[in-house]
């Protein structure tokens, strides 16, 4: 018989031949076929994982470095983060001046800047947003 | 004068079977618009290559031999499968990566129909690039039963196809029956989840070769292109490039992709009570898949405090994007404003890796 020799082996055991195979072989290899499968994109998962817990671990160390260096200059406004909770990644708070821009347009073009950046909402300052008019 | 009209003695009954089988396909693809842009080349190539000492035999064996026979290496399915890498956004898989799961398990229609096929008494070979229908992949299919050399690729092309075209009507009914009502109102968050990064979407497509490859090194030529199709996709730097993939490439090789799986379309070939079989065998393979997936899901929420929608296991076929979409629109037929897109696609994404990889295994086992 041949057979692949890059692979555990155990299919040498399984089936003898190429012709039909009878239904416990079959069932056999339907299984570890199925098993196989799993488990290889069980491990990429895994992967994906790690790798965005290394990220978010890389980020939030530098996050607090940032934080560190600004906080002199934050620390001169009374505001919330000086009490020395860190905002939820979710939310965000301050000041910001909006000239000819309702509300809802503000907060899509946050979301946009924030998203295109990849900089979360909560680390983002925004001063102000401005309608600027076509000439 | 009568020399003109010498052929028409010539045909015969298979043959007229044959041109009404690439109408059909033809009807099919123009009328339902089922997959188009192969079951109409199919259903033309169908009757080219059904004609009466066809002048177009020989062209098409030509194509055949170049384009998708394995003394070349499956050319056309491999080149497609940069042009699909290159379409496919990994993202919401990245975000959940949990979501892998549904799309392994919904490869267990391939495995379950190989061992159906092997009892109905299809050598083994012939077994498994049947059940490599369930993989809902066209390029897949193609390159295992290749590979594997089975003589009825032209049934498990027209079966593959079909059925991924028929997906809007084959699954909703099983996912019916295997889902309850209250199930299939299970809302789940979109909000889960952050952004991968750009380095994360760079070193998926590498570092899923590298395991692959380690694993099923049959597989790597499959996932490999699929992967490499993702990287200029996701490198950022090559655009150009990324968008000749999607949408030149793609469209060339499906142009003769589709007409060249006629050259296994001939009447004495195909007209037999193994292709019904085949086809009977194919859609087997499809409902174990949605099967399967679904079931993943109920089993996941006996342990799981954030309950999963079932319907979105049976995305893990990987007839990208419509299996998706099908779980989406049901999703929102049962409460419309139960969006469960990004969840389906997640899912349905997976589906494309783990079909490649299933197909891989496959001749690592068996070649």
């Amino acid at each position: 018989m041949k057979f692949n020799p890059h692979f555990l082996g155990i299919f040498t055991d399984i089936y003898g031949s190429y012709d039909a195979m009878d239904i416990p072989k079959a069932l056999l290899v339907a299984l570890v076929g199925f098993l196989t499968v799993v488990s290889m994109l069980a491990v990429i998962a895994l992967f994906i994982k790690l790798i965005s817990f290394i990220f978010s671990s890389i980020e939030k160390k530098s996050a607090s470095k940032v934080e560190t260096l600004i906080s002199p200059v934050e620390n001169q406004k009374p505001r919330a983060e000086s009490t020395g909770s860190a905002l939820p990644e979710t939310e965000s708070q301050g000041e910001l001046e909006l000239i000819g821009v309702d509300e809802p347009t503000a907060a899509i073009l946050m979301a946009l800047v924030s998203y295109r950046t990849d900089i979360p909402l909560n680390r983002l300052i925004f001063r102000s947003i401005r309608l600027v008019e076509d000439e | 004068m009568l020399d003109l009209f010498a052929n028409f003695s010539t045909v015969t009954f298979q043959q007229i079977a044959m041109w009404i089988i690439g109408g059909i396909l033809i009807f099919l693809a123009i009328k339902k618009e089922m997959e188009p842009s192969l079951l109409l080349p199919m259903g033309f190539g169908a009757i080219l290559i059904n004609l009466p000492n066809s002048g177009a035999q020989h062209i098409i064996d030509v194509l055949f031999k170049f384009g998708i026979s394995n003394d070349f290496g499956e050319l056309m399915p491999l080149v497609l499968f940069i042009g699909i890498g290159a379409m496919i956004d990994f993202t919401p898989l990245l975000t959940n990566p949990k979501l892998m799961l549904f799309g392994a398990a919904a490869q267990f229609g391939i495995f379950f129909t190989m061992c159906l096929a092997s009892f109905v008494g299809f050598d083994l070979h012939d077994a498994a690039s049947i059940g490599i229908i369930g993989a809902a992949d066209g390029p897949t299919a193609i390159a295992v039963s290749m590979e594997l050399g089975s003589k009825y690729i032209g049934a498990i092309m027209v079966a593959a196809y079909s059925y991924m075209a028929l997906v809007p009507l084959v699954q909703p009914p099983i996912i019916k029956l295997c889902t309850t009502k209250k199930e299939r109102l299970i809302r789940m968050d979109n909000t889960a989840g952050k952004a991968p990064s750009k380095l994360t979407k760079i070193l998926f497509p590498i570092v899923v070769t590298i395991i692959v490859g380690l694993v099923a090194p049959d597989a790597v030529a499959l996932i490999g292109f699929l992967m490499f199709g993702n990287l200029i996709r996701e490198c950022g730097v090559l655009n150009s490039l990324s968008e000749t993939a999607q949408k030149v490439l793609a469209n060339l090789i499906t142009i003769f992709l589709g007409i060249t799986i006629a050259a296994r379309m001939r009447a004495e070939e195909f007209l037999t009570v193994d292709t019904l079989l085949i086809i009977g065998l194919g859609l087997f393979a499809f409902i174990f898949d949605t099967f399967a997936g679904i079931m993943l899901a109920k089993i996941m929420n006996l342990f799981s405090k954030k309950k999963i929608n079932p319907m979105i296991g049976a995305a893990g076929i990987s007839a990208f994007p419509m299996s998706a979409r099908v779980v989406h629109k049901m999703g929102l037929e049962e409460d419309n404003q139960n969006f469960l897109l990004m969840h389906s696609i997640g899912v349905n994404v997976s589906g494309q890796i783990a079909s490649v990889i299933a197909g891989g295994l496959i001749l690592t086992f068996f070649r």
